[in-house]
């Protein structure tokens, strides 16, 4: 009874709170926006200020931003998608836009672009290329690249400076690389209290290191490849990297900083590692004082190539089915905005990403020397290819052949030949299903 | 026998000795072995009352020097905590009623009734269980949206009403409801009641522990589930506290200092709860035969 | 006294009683729970990567999943592990738990909801610390056995680290939250008449027979409960592995449910991995329908005395 009370007391609380919002939205088009920036995260209210400058600047269109915490971003955005309740616009990762082309979910982006003729349409030439080709479906753009991710080299310039060195000796080369990272470690007792570099931590994956040689996982057909001497060649580097301590060891002196979603290189425990823009936004919010700087990732001595793995958020348009013109027009008009030169560097400020406008982020890193450098090697950063039959080849795929190659549970080569294997099954059960 | 006999002969161990040691040894087996289950959370309350700096020294420290207790102010202001909460309340009240409404009616015709399919039902209801939830999740989605409950909390209450999640709970009391002697039943029957009065005045009075124990867990889950509010709602107004807790962690870690202080003040009700529920365990000695 | 005619009548009654009685739960398991269900196993024959709409395939995936497909059967094989080890165990320590904290000392709601604990805290939050004391090289649980390890001169457990001790080590941190089962039980010791304990004090039992003759018995109903309930959760095993241990090392502690997960999240699989969920139901509901026949040879349900 006690219960029935209360519960009829809060109902006109909730009505109330229902019948208040309509004010601003009388005779507008109506939109839905979502985001990362929940109520409650650090970004959220620079997020709003650039949803409400949009509102505020003209009285057409509406925009509701909503925002989830990143890890339910996803789940919320996917399920969204499979039951055609998808926002107007939402984010996601560019590199498999292609699926949700295909699969006719997404508006076409160059169609509206081809068919505004108005002042501020959106200049692709903004964006690059490399990113661009992963929005493409059937040679027509079905999301632009939001976000523009890199992965450099992070070396703490106060610990180089303990024994003497400053930036000009930062190694550009696997090999000096290995040499120099090993003027820092700090072993106390048998066990790591810091370590010079390690190729697994951070930010740093497999592919990363093996495109620096030209090679790939996978072939133009999209078969594996993995059982090239290149291949052997990278993972005995990596294995080997570090080889006077176990890999146990080095493994339980990465966690012991994972504990609380912190990196290694923001606790100061390794000299150098391989990460991306994030990591910057991170030592930011941990709290971090030290000095530190960033430099291309080193590469193979012989025949290297400069590249690293960039990926990044795509934006898009997403069709319900519902051919809503007046929606359609109101969020191609919310896009030029989100992609114009100004918006794109008050994002970069809102949320510590890099966005993908080129002269935006010009504009942005001129007084960051940081970031600028982190920026010229987004030139530099290529995005993993689409496999349709493994999606996640970098991910769950790889990672039980990849750790057990390290943990020397396997020989590099027996790893590679099983992962290989492993790929091929794969492809066979895909073909006989699709 | 004189007093001094008495005194005498008396054993060593007496009944008030032997329950003064087996009282003093559990105290000790109780304690010692409560720190390992209370360890959890005396470290969620350290990592709460750590600075930033603390918790980027990582393991390296366990206590918190400068306790910050006002991190727990400060994550109540971060999110709309009581809008939040009132939210959470609505939900968790509603959904424990009709959980309690369904599952008890529905344990009553398992343990109780003999009726045609009865045995395939309840299979069927255990059946229900074995389905991992992943693979019904965009289905079910779908289903809401096309009857239009999108974005309410519909969803998430009205199938408790009917049963929906509550198959656990239903064995559960099924198994209680078998245990309490037929001869009450059997002997209200021929005094002329119904199932109904049995049910009423027989089942549910005797079955006071199962039922404060199906309302605690049906509390929590409903208490702790973000899933649901997330796929759900949109409107951040909805949003219920264990929705608005995941905020907390962004997409380069976040204030952990800050989410656990969250996380504890939201176990609270459940503990709370749990802690006053106990009154009930222990006044709850039943009784035999055959009453009034 | 009844007539003949009277009973057949009270069956037929009874017979209508029981479905008005189960109306609720079944209106909404055909209206809730009907679509969803039968959509997921029409959905494992076809081909749906949850974007397009689900293309019919025959039963392509069950074929795939049974005869091409090595990781299946390595999931199965560690969930069967799980299953076998981490059901006693968990109804072991449920029971221990149970019997010790049915006592009337003072302070046992304390105690009560101590041992309740670590069922209200998030399991994230308690992921990352059993991370940290399980820590193969500085968690505390290595430390302290540290003198055992030098006892008997084997190197430290790697735990969660090594693929022979991780599923292991998944089964004991989830005992931490055998509180659930605890408080089923205490509830159910709860309805045993105090007056049977005082017959037996008076036949001259001691706490040992008391417990083995009397509660026991009388918690059946709730241990078997816990038991059916113990199997189809631990079929399920999913989270702890998720988040502590990434289903590895070497796939040791990829789960049935994992695979099926990744399925559905890393492939966009969604037609195979429905295939795996109805695999699954199979499989557990002939494990628990076997259990539902011993249920007659183990159960004591208050009928006789």
């Amino acid at each position: 009874m006690k219960k029935l009370l209360m519960l009829l007391m809060l109902l006109p609380a909730i009505l109330m709170v229902a019948a208040c919002e309509n004010q601003d939205t009388k005779d507008k088009v109506v939109i839905d926006f979502w985001h990362m920036s929940p109520v409650g995260s650090p970004t959220f209210s620079k997020m709003r200020a650039i949803v409400n400058e949009f509102n505020n600047s003209q009285d057409k269109y509406f925009v509701k931003g909503t925002g989830f915490s990143f890890w339910d971003y996803w789940d919320k955005i996917s399920l969204a998608i499979s039951a055609r309740t998808a926002p107007d616009l939402g984010l996601s990762t560019i590199d498999d836009v292609y699926g949700r082309a295909k699969g006719g979910v997404l508006y076409n982006i160059s169609e509206m672009i081809a068919a505004d003729t108005s002042e501020n349409n959106i200049d692709l030439d903004e964006f690059r290329e490399s990113q661009k080709q992963f929005a493409r479906y059937e040679g027509d753009l079905y999301a632009l690249p939001f976000t523009s991710t890199a992965r450099v080299l992070y070396y703490n310039l106060d610990i180089l400076a303990e024994k003497g060195f400053t930036e000009a000796d930062v190694p550009t080369t696997w090999s000096e690389l290995k040499t120099f990272a090993k003027h820092f470690d700090v072993v106390e007792g048998g066990d790591i209290q810091r370590l010079g570099f390690d190729p697994t931590y951070g930010n740093a994956t497999y592919h990363g290191w093996l495109w620096q040689t030209g090679e790939d996982f996978f072939d133009e057909d999209l078969n594996p490849t993995l059982n090239t001497e290149t291949h052997e060649f990278v993972l005995q580097w990596i294995k080997d990297f570090n080889s006077e301590f176990s890999r146990a060891q080095l493994q339980t002196f990465g966690e012991s900083n994972n504990m609380l979603g912190i990196d290694p290189f923001a606790a100061e425990r390794v000299a150098m590692i391989v990460n991306d823009d994030g990591l910057n936004q991170k030592i930011v919010d941990a709290g971090g004082t030290f000095n530190y700087g960033v430099a291309p990732i080193p590469i193979p001595d012989e025949d290297g190539i400069r590249v690293n793995w960039g990926s990044g958020f795509s934006i898009e348009l997403y069709d319900n089915g519902k051919n809503d013109l007046a929606r359609k027009e109101a969020s191609f008009e919310f896009l030029k905005y989100l992609m114009s030169e100004e918006t794109q560097i008050k994002l970069a400020e809102a949320n510590g990403w890099i966005m993908s406008h080129i002269s935006a982020m010009e504009k942005y890193t001129a007084d960051k020397p940081l970031l600028a450098k982190i920026l010229v090697e987004v030139d530099y950063a290529m995005d993993k290819v689409y496999v349709p039959y493994a999606p996640s080849w970098h991910g769950n795929d790889w990672q039980p052949f990849y750790t057990e190659a390290l943990e020397g549970k396997k020989t590099v080569k027996q790893a590679l030949a099983d992962a290989r294997a492993h790929y091929i099954q794969k492809k066979q059960n895909w073909e006989a299903t699709n | 026998m004189t007093d001094k006999e008495k005194q005498l002969t008396r054993p060593f161990w007496t009944l008030k000795r032997k329950k003064k040691v087996t009282g003093a040894v559990l105290h000790v087996i109780l304690g010692l072995t409560s720190i390992i289950f209370v360890f959890p959370f005396i470290w969620m309350l350290f990592t709460a009352l750590k600075t930033p700096a603390e918790l980027l020294q990582g393991t390296q420290s366990f206590f918190p020097t400068n306790p910050q207790w006002g991190n727990f102010k400060e994550a109540i202001e971060k999110i709309p905590f009581f809008l939040y909460l009132k939210n959470s309340l609505v939900i968790v009240v509603l959904v424990m009623i009709g959980t309690l409404f369904s599952a008890t009616l529905a344990a009553y015709a398992f343990a109780r009734l003999k009726w045609k399919g009865r045995d395939q039902w309840f299979l069927i209801m255990l059946g229900t269980m074995m389905i991992p939830m992943q693979v019904i999740l965009i289905p079910s989605f779908i289903m809401y949206v096309q009857i239009g409950w999108l974005g309410t909390i519909l969803p998430m209450v009205v199938p408790a009403f009917f049963g929906g999640g509550a198959a656990f709970y239903i064995f559960m009391l099924r198994q209680f409801f078998k245990n309490i002697p037929k001869d009450l039943s059997e002997s209200a029957i021929i005094d002329g009641a119904g199932h109904f009065k049995i049910f009423w005045y027989i089942m549910l009075p005797l079955s006071k522990p199962a039922l404060i124990t199906v309302a605690l867990f049906v509390f929590m889950a409903t208490w702790n589930d973000y899933f649901g509010p997330l796929i759900f709602l949109t409107d951040p107004e909805k949003w219920t506290l264990a929705l608005g807790l995941r905020s907390f962690q962004t997409q380069y870690g976040g204030r952990y200092d800050l989410m656990m202080a969250a996380s504890i003040l939201i176990m609270l009700p459940t503990l709370i709860i749990f802690f006053a529920a106990q009154k009930s365990f222990i006044e709850g000695i039943s009784f035999t035969g055959i009453k009034g | 006294m009844q007539k003949k005619g009277s009973l057949s009548k009270l069956k037929k009654q009874e017979n209508r009683m029981g479905y008005i009685f189960a109306f609720p739960w079944m209106f909404g398991l055909i209206v809730f729970g009907a679509f969803p269900i039968i959509a997921s196993l029409y959905i494992s024959f076809t081909s749906y990567d949850m974007i397009s709409a689900p293309r019919f395939i025959g039963i392509e995936n069950y074929k795939i999943l049974l005869f091409n497909d090595n990781i299946f059967y390595q999931s199965l094989g560690n969930t069967i592990y799980h299953v076998a080890l981490a059901v006693p165990l968990g109804m072991f320590v449920g029971v221990v738990l149970a019997l010790f904290l049915n006592s009337k000392i003072r302070g046992m709601s304390v105690y009560r909801t101590l041992f309740y604990l670590p069922n209200v805290v998030s399991i994230v939050a308690m992921s990352l610390l059993w991370l940290w004391l399980f820590n193969p090289n500085f968690g505390i649980i290595n430390q302290v056995l540290k003198p055992v390890y030098d006892l008997f001169g084997i190197k430290p457990l790697r735990w969660y680290a090594d693929a022979s001790t991780s599923k292991m080590t998944l089964i004991l941190m989830g005992l931490w939250t055998a509180g659930g089962s605890m408080v089923i039980y205490l509830a159910q010791m709860q309805d045993i008449p105090v007056t049977l304990y005082e017959s037996a004090e008076i036949d001259g039992a001691n706490w040992f027979q008391k417990i083995i003759y009397i509660t026991l018995p009388l918690m059946t109903p709730s241990m078997f409960f816990n038991f059916i309930m113990g199997i189809i959760g631990s079929f399920q095993v999913f989270t702890l592995a998720y988040i502590m241990t990434s289903g590895g090392p070497s796939r040791s502690t990829y789960y049935f449910a994992y695979y099926l997960y990744d399925l559905m999240m890393a492939d966009q699989n969604m037609g195979m991995a429905s295939a795996m969920a109805w695999i699954l139901l199979v499989i557990v509901l002939v494990f628990t329908m076997i259990a539902l026949k011993l249920n007659k040879y183990v159960v004591y349900l208050g009928e006789e005395n």
